[in-house]
């Protein structure tokens, strides 16, 4: 039991704002009106947030295992993690080992981490590694927008089926949502080709198009009535020019829930590397007129880190780019995956739009429950930078200061030197925790009410914002302190969250003839079992209709 | 340079027209891999198999595999880099002298065909075996190799993968790498993981008698360890376990018997291309499983006082410069 005394209390789910309130958390690590006996934590003076929730990351699983194995000169250099009573060993970094991912998280006042991108067949190995993230609570996103069987039966217009097929994969893989991932571009990147236009068939199909996935994908996560809608990194990523595919992608979803991964990577303007330039403004305003999309940054910040993702086409682009490593990695039937490291620099024209473009979403998106903090870790840059972010969020002179590092002939192909919004200290805790826990469904993260999850973050009050949010004084998990001034005390198993959506029983044996033609296990091994995930945690499905 | 471009077998079933396999002899020691993953198998994309597909191997001798390819290419040994660069050059259309080519054992007529074959293919697989991989040039044979895959791509799909074998060793890469980042050779001996293949791997170690004591499960390094590796693990308190009386547990101060994974204890393989694999056992054993037995050991020493003196906690040190 812990009662939390006079602190200022940023609760933007409740609609608190920066009140004097005491907080009590009983023995199931819950919020509770009041407490007898326990620990005191006298927080005068301070401010509590809800822990933070990631929306979008990468932490476990092949992709990033493979950029560890890819990187060892930045493991050299980064900060390493001793063994104590408490604690495993291990390394910080652009691609930090699992124990350390835990502690450089919770460091920083997160509580809860999504996988964004995980592959069925390597499911078991994610789950494994989740399982070895400590502190934060977790979920993982399976990937489907690029899934032969499943894009064969859109082919033939077997919705219905199709739907089947997708809940299937989803409980063989034990996670709580559906990634889209390029929509047909990675399939396409099987036979060395991309998938750019939305409303061009796909190499390998007749009929089917992008854009066909992306409207029945998003059909499908509705009516299965997954608790987070469709999670869409678009077609076409980083390329200039690529507002156009965005906007149309987001046409595409004939206003279904979803979220948009990473925007910041799909609002450019221009028509080749030399001429590229912000589109955020086209972008945000489609988010400020279509209020049931949400987005997460994807921002970027300057220096060394590695790319990871599912889109195969667009990391063989970046090493021709860069003629640095390259790690690719097709996964049979399911998707793909591609490893380049990284140096984002201010003065390269393309990273200084991308810098610029992420901050714009983020202040020109006016409604923060639309718009999370991210950098697609470690895409953007690593998550253990997100105080960089806060700080450039809430201090416009920051910026400015930034923006002069920038050459003047990169300034004209950017929005933000125009921006004066500073975010406030409840819309940050919008953007860090209340908004990416609604959109991710779920009700007892981010929020401070009686019930909910006792997952916060006490900060100093400190008028350097950098300092505030990088050193917590106290961050408790589940009732449980678990950092307090600047040590780990504590490091307890956080729960991985699942759903089980229904689906027709007879869709066994429709995958089995399929499964054996597609893969190389046998059939039998390929769901994970139950049993391997440490403290599960089962959410109900709900069809969109029926909520 | 670096990095690799791979992909799971069951791509190679489903597209590879063209596969290569270079410096291994899988007819004999990976048994299955024809049948199972490469040049037998039907598909949508390869509806008539084997004649969809033409298979190259790439060796320093006449070994059974070369009874299943359709190209076979005899290479003078300790001349696979060569080989390799030569390729790397050609098919971006530099020039290369003939007596380089000569120099590997093939002729330019034989080096030309193999890259028009190669760029002509759909999908292009290339397996390297240790006849690439622990030969002359070792690890650089690898990085050739994979970067030719790389480059491949700039005319067609091409991929490669290592020919891994010992049971579950690239399980054993993997888990390391997600738990230390590093997938062998490290040292945690300032409380952190630290990498140096060459210095940390284990026979460096105990060539140099650096550790007083070892713990070996599923690996017998008395059968392939040079001398002085062998010498020092029968001079400290070596640790074995293993379903089997091994080379090394004849030297081993405790042997403990444990039942075999797969068989009689369950587990997770992860296959040569990093798919984790369930493995349910068909048998019961009177023995515990290897993983018994580590947490049993790990549970008496939790028992056992803190390392450091009680009060002081090791400091996060930045090891940056």
């Amino acid at each position: 039991m812990i009662r939390i005394t006079g602190g200022k209390v940023y609760d933007p789910a409740n609609g608190i704002d920066g009140e004097i309130k005491d907080l009590c958390i009983d023995d199931h690590g819950k919020f509770v009106a009041s407490v007898s006996g326990g620990r005191t934590i006298d927080a005068t003076g301070m401010i509590i947030f809800p822990g933070g929730v990631d929306v979008h990351t990468h932490v476990a699983g092949g992709a990033i295992n493979f950029a560890r194995a890819m990187t060892p000169e930045d493991h050299r250099r980064t900060q390493a993690f001793m063994r104590t009573k408490t604690r495993r060993s291990g390394l910080g970094g652009m691609a930090p080992t699992t124990f350390a991912t835990g502690y450089l998280y919770a460091g920083m006042g997160w509580t809860t981490v999504n996988e964004a991108a995980v592959p069925v067949l390597s499911a078991r190995h994610t789950h494994e590694e989740l399982a070895d993230i400590p502190i934060v609570d977790k979920a993982s996103l399976t990937l489907m927008a690029n899934n032969e069987i499943m894009l064969d039966l859109l082919e033939q217009g077997e919705f219905e089926r199709a739907k089947q097929v997708v809940a299937w994969y989803l409980w063989a893989a034990k996670s709580y949502g559906i990634k889209a991932v390029s929509p047909g571009g990675v399939a396409a990147w099987k036979w060395g080709k991309d998938a750019k236009q939305l409303t061009s068939p796909i190499a390998g199909y007749d009929k089917l198009t992008p854009g066909d996935i992306v409207t029945q994908l998003a059909r499908i996560c509705d009516e299965m009535g997954l608790p987070h809608p469709m999670h869409l990194h678009c077609n076409n990523l980083g390329a200039p020019g690529n507002i156009a595919t965005t906007l149309d992608t987001l046409k595409h979803l004939e206003g279904r829930r979803a979220h948009i991964a990473h925007s910041q990577y799909h609002a450019y303007g221009g028509d080749g590397w030399d001429t590229m330039r912000s589109e955020t403004t086209q972008l945000a305003e489609y988010f400020n007129t279509h209020p049931g999309i949400t987005t997460d940054a994807g921002a970027v910040v300057f220096g060394d880190t590695v790319t990871i993702t599912a889109d195969g086409p667009w990391q063989h682009l970046l090493y021709k780019l860069t003629g640095r490593k390259w790690g690719n990695l097709d996964v049979e039937n399911e998707t793909g995956c591609g490893i380049v490291p990284y140096t984002y620099r201010p003065s390269n024209l393309v990273n200084a739009v991308q810098w610029a473009c992420g901050l714009e979403l983020l202040l020109l998106i006016r409604d923060p429950w639309q718009v999370f903090l991210s950098t697609d870790h470690p895409n953007g840059g690593c998550f253990w930078r997100y105080p960089e972010i806060i700080q450039l969020l809430m201090n416009a002179d920051v910026r400015k200061e930034c923006l002069q590092k920038i050459p003047d002939r990169i300034k004209s192909s950017m929005v933000l030197p125009e921006i004066t919004r500073e975010y406030t200290l409840s819309e940050i805790a919008v953007a860090m925790s209340a908004g990416p826990a609604r959109a991710l469904g779920l009700k007892e993260k981010g929020n401070l009410g009686l019930g909910c999850d006792a997952d916060l973050v006490i900060y100093e009050s400190d008028p350097d914002v950098l300092k505030m949010f990088g050193h917590p004084r106290y961050v408790i998990k589940a009732g449980e302190v678990v950092i307090e001034d600047g040590d780990i005390r504590e490091a307890p198993q956080g729960k991985e969250f699942l759903v089980k959506p229904a689906y027709d029983p007879a869709t066994d044996e429709f995958m089995r003839p399929l499964f054996e033609d597609h893969y190389t296990m046998s059939f039998e091994n390929y769901p994970v079992e139950f049993e391997r995930l440490e403290h599960p945690e089962l959410r109900d499905c709900i069809p969109v209709t029926e909520r | 340079m670096g990095g690799k471009v791979t992909c799971t077998l069951g791509e190679v079933k489903q597209r590879a027209d063209f596969i290569i396999y270079w410096g291994g002899n899988p007819a004999e020691c990976h048994p299955r891999h024809f049948t199972k993953y490469t040049i037998m198998q039907k598909s949508r994309f390869l509806p008539r198999g084997r004649k969809d597909r033409t298979m190259v191997l790439v060796d320093i001798r006449e070994t059974k595999s070369a009874k299943a390819a359709d190209i076979f290419l005899q290479i003078r040994p300790g001349k696979d880099f060569e080989l390799i660069t030569i390729l790397r050059a050609l098919i971006k259309g530099q020039p290369v002298a003939d007596e380089q080519i000569a120099e590997t054992g093939l002729s330019r007529a034989v080096v030309d065909d193999l890259i028009a074959r190669m760029k002509r293919a759909k999908f292009g697989c290339m397996f390297f075996g240790m006849g690439l991989s622990m030969t002359r040039g070792k690890h650089m044979n690898s990085a050739a190799l994979l970067c030719l895959a790389a480059e491949m791509n700039a005319f067609t799909k091409f991929v490669a993968m290592p020919m891994r074998g010992h049971g579950n060793v690239t399980g054993a890469d993997v888990i390391m790498r997600w738990q230390t980042g590093f997938p062998f050779g490290i040292s945690f001996n300032r409380g952190y993981p630290r990498y140096n293949p060459g210095e940390f791997s284990t026979v460096d170690v105990l060539v140099r008698g650096d550790c007083d004591a070892a713990f070996i499960i599923g690996a017998d390094p008395g059968a392939t360890m040079p001398q002085p590796a062998i010498d020092h693990l029968a001079r400290i308190p070596t640790i074995v376990l293993d379903p089997h009386v091994t080379h090394t547990s004849r030297i081993a101060r405790v042997h403990i018997t444990t039942a075999p994974q797969g068989i009689a204890a369950p587990g997770t393989a992860y296959r040569m291309d990093e798919l984790p694999m369930p493995l349910k056992p068909a048998l019961k054993s009177p023995y515990p499983s290897d993983e018994e037995v580590v947490r049993r050991i790990n549970e008496a020493i939790a028992r056992k006082p803190f390392w450091l003196p009680d009060g002081r906690q090791p400091q996060m040190v930045a090891t940056l410069g």
